[in-house]
């Protein structure tokens, strides 16, 4: 007789226990709950099912990828040379004009740490200024600071008698520390007020017997603590009587971003006016990386081993220091890219929002300046692309049951916000395909007076003609600047979409664009049917244009051959391009391209079924 | 004219077709005394057993066995409620209704509560019957706090 006990259910390992009895006839009452027998059965139950629990847990708990406990990810992660990323303070940038009404000086200060107050989400949050701006007086008392970074939170100090010991780590008792920003000054004795500076070991190339760097990681209860050197081959350390101060931001990390009116909380009163304009919102601020994000980027951090290489390095590096600021990244070599140019990568960097255009850029200097230049291979060039949009336009149909008390109009309500929250929660990144059936499914799930449904998908890109002839103008004005504005603009265009496209179809047009201006006529673009060849069509269907360029259906281009637009009258929403994928079920996009919805572009049509099955055809 | 049916076509009067299941209750005695000749721990049998099982059940506090909050007759909840809150027929629903619930062997007969306030004390005497026995059997409990 043997009793598995493997389970770990309760009830089942009862169950078990309860057939060994069953198999004898020493005791008869195992099935009645208020027996002694069962009292005693349920205590061997219950340790087993403890016992089972703890060894499945402490297996689970062995393994970064099936661990759940966040200690035991940060410490496997560890393990692995990755140490997961704090919380990060928003920062915003802003204008400051200060007007001292009486007795103004010839200069003013906005010194470091002065406070300014904003609201988000009917809560107030403190920002202040890391360093000390200085203006001029403009003569009638106006002081103007352009562009003062703004950061999120307060700096906090702890102060530790240093250890004899150098195994005792200095623990922050802080969750909310922004670890870039932590500096550390180590006092001989606190009678003095020189000291020496240490820096994080992660911003060091080189290390001796008398580098002074610390290492801070997070602990086991989430809090942070800060190792020193080993005196020899890690660096110095401080001796024991020192005095360690520990400076850091305290955040509200993520909670801080999308702040734009700004309060100064100095230089106020009735000698003052002050007037702050934005310039960017508040931005970059993040939780600490979450534990799907450690199991992520881990491996890929160790498998870079802090060098730029494959693809996928600089996707984990990137994603690794600046992940506060973006929503994704993509990479790519230049042998994959179309056309290919060799001795480059390229990337894409799908910002998070609020980063206004001088952040990004001053982040794609950082990315090149601290990682790229330092870790990629020589000779290689980093270029990064903007992510390009690729529209969908889902043509979606479904049957009613006329029994279901419930209208087609109701359904297409319903239908319409399963479709956007489908695609607002699987699109909208790199690498996001999208699945005609596992949406078709979703609709036929939703409710049982939905008998079948079918969808219709086209892809659609967009030419912003606006930028385009704004682009013309001043490139017009650059050589003559006497020239005027242009009332049209005429130009190739080659539109590249991330699907092959459908061949040419005896009924159905394959490509077709929004309406625009040609000639003072309203037009439109579209493929002649059964063949690769566009033509522009007016309103009623009369080809006004017989060869207006082609479309290649393999390499997935659409060629438009000195397309004319005329400037008075488009409607500056970007001319829309749909095409017909050759495969509809599935859309993968490639390299730099991310799937969206367009919701203009999409219908929704219930249709009651009417038809019986008990008539001839 | 008389006719002579089978057994199984309804005719009841050549043979007895009742039969039943010989069982008999035999659980732990939950003292954990040990037999002297053996070592063994004594058996309860038959109404003993019932009785045991009773009376466990009734003084197992609600949420004390693991997975089972609603298993229990939590009767000594009741030691600390105020007096004035505390009907007999409080103390009584709670045992029918736990007994009902948990214990299939018993069938209730009468449930007595005596409350003694001045001594912090509740008297529980239940009577009930053994199904598939003869017997009836009363447990009485005393509800008292130990120090």
């Amino acid at each position: 007789m043997t009793i598995n006990s493997s389970d770990l259910d309760f009830y089942n390992i009862k169950s078990k226990l309860k057939t060994y009895f069953k198999q004898s006839d020493e005791f008869a009452d195992y099935d009645f709950e208020a027996s002694g027998l069962s009292n005693i059965m349920d205590v061997l139950a219950y340790n087993t099912h403890i016992n089972g629990l703890i060894a499945n847990m402490s297996i689970n708990e062995s393994f970064l990828s099936t661990s759940q406990l966040r200690s035991s990810v940060v410490s496997h992660a560890e393990s692995l040379g990755y140490f997961p990323t704090s919380m990060t303070a928003a920062r915003a940038v802003v204008d400051v004009e200060i007007t001292v009404l009486n007795n103004a000086p010839t200069s003013l200060p906005l010194n470091a740490g002065s406070k300014f107050f904003v609201t988000i989400d009917e809560t107030n949050y403190e920002f202040f200024t890391l360093q000390t701006y200085e203006a001029i007086n403009d003569t009638t008392g106006k002081f103007v600071f352009p562009n003062v970074t703004l950061v999120e939170g307060k700096v906090k100090t702890k102060t530790f008698l240093a250890d004899s010991n150098i195994d005792v780590p200095y623990v922050i008792s802080d969750n909310n520390i922004d670890v870039s920003t932590m500096s550390i000054s180590v006092f001989p004795n606190g009678n003095t007020s020189e000291s020496n500076n240490y820096f994080n070991i992660k911003e060091v190339a080189t290390i001796t017997d008398q580098s002074r760097v610390y290492i801070v990681r997070e602990a086991m209860n989430g809090f942070y603590e800060v190792l020193f050197g080993d005196g020899n081959v890690l660096g110095q350390r401080p001796q024991a009587g020192n005095i360690i101060s520990i400076e850091y931001i305290s955040t509200s990390g993520v909670e801080g971003n999308g702040g734009s009116e700004f309060n100064l909380n100095e230089y106020t009163g009735e000698d003052y006016s002050t007037n702050i304009s934005l310039v960017s919102a508040s931005a970059g601020g993040s939780s600490r990386e979450s534990i799907s994000q450690i199991k992520m980027n881990a491996p890929l951090a160790f498998s870079a081993q802090n060098r730029l290489v494959t693809a996928d390095d600089y996707t984990g590096m990137i994603m690794s220091k600046y992940g506060s600021y973006l929503r994704d990244v993509s990479t790519w070599g230049g042998n994959d890219n179309i056309p290919p140019q060799y001795g480059k990568v390229f990337v894409s960097l799908n910002f998070a929002d609020g980063i206004n255009e001088e952040s990004k850029t001053t982040i794609e200097n950082l990315i090149r300046s601290q990682l790229t230049s330092n870790l990629s291979i020589m000779s290689i060039d980093t270029e990064f692309v903007n992510p390009e949009i690729t529209y969908l336009e889902l043509i979606t149909r479904f049957n009613v049951d006329p029994v279901k008390n419930i209208s087609a109009s109701q359904l297409e309500v319903a239908v319409e916000s399963i479709i956007t929250e489908y695609t607002n929660l699987t699109l909208s990144s790199f690498d996001s395909s999208f699945r005609r059936s596992n949406l078709l499914t979703l609709i036929d799930n939703h409710s049982n007076a939905i008998l079948n449904s079918k969808m219709e998908v086209k892809v659609q890109q967009r030419l912003d003609i606006d930028s385009i002839v704004t682009d013309l103008n001043v490139a017009r004005k650059a050589l003559d600047p006497q020239s005027e504005d242009l009332t049209f603009m005429e130009k190739d265009f080659t539109i590249n979409y991330p699907v092959v496209i459908a061949s040419p179809d005896k009924d159905d047009h394959i490509i077709q664009s929004s309406m625009f201006k040609w000639y003072d006529k309203n037009v439109f673009v579209r493929n002649e049917l059964g063949s690769t060849r566009l033509q522009l069509f007016d309103v009623n269907g009369d080809v006004k244009l017989s060869n207006a360029g082609f479309y290649d259906a393999a390499k997935g281009t659409v060629n438009l051959r000195a397309l004319r637009i005329d400037v008075d009258g488009y409607l500056s929403s970007g001319l829309k391009i749909s095409a017909t994928p050759a495969n509809q079920s599935t859309i993968s996009p490639l390299r730099n391209y991310i799937i969206k919805l367009d919701s203009s572009g999409s219908t929704v049509i219930g249709n009651t079924e009417q038809g019986s099955t008990k008539v001839l055809l | 004219m008389a006719k002579n049916f089978s057994i199984e076509d309804g005719n009841l009067y050549n043979a007895p077709i009742t039969t039943s299941i010989k069982r008999i209750n035999k659980d732990i005695d939950t003292s954990f005394t040990a037999k002297p000749s053996t070592g063994d721990i004594y058996k309860v049998t038959d109404a003993a057993a019932v009785k045991q099982s009773v009376k466990n059940l009734l003084m197992t506090e609600r949420g004390k066995t693991p997975f089972r909050p609603y298993y229990g007759g939590g009767l000594e909840t009741f030691l600390f409620s105020l007096s004035t809150d505390l009907e007999p027929s409080d103390i009584e629903n709670r045992v029918r209704q736990t007994i009902e619930a948990h214990e299939p062997r018993a069938k209730l007969v009468d449930v007595k509560v005596t409350i003694k306030e001045d001594y912090n004390t509740a008297n529980v005497v239940i009577v009930f019957d053994v199904i598939g026995s003869t017997k009836r059997v009363t447990l009485g409990l005393t509800i008292a706090r130990t120090r």
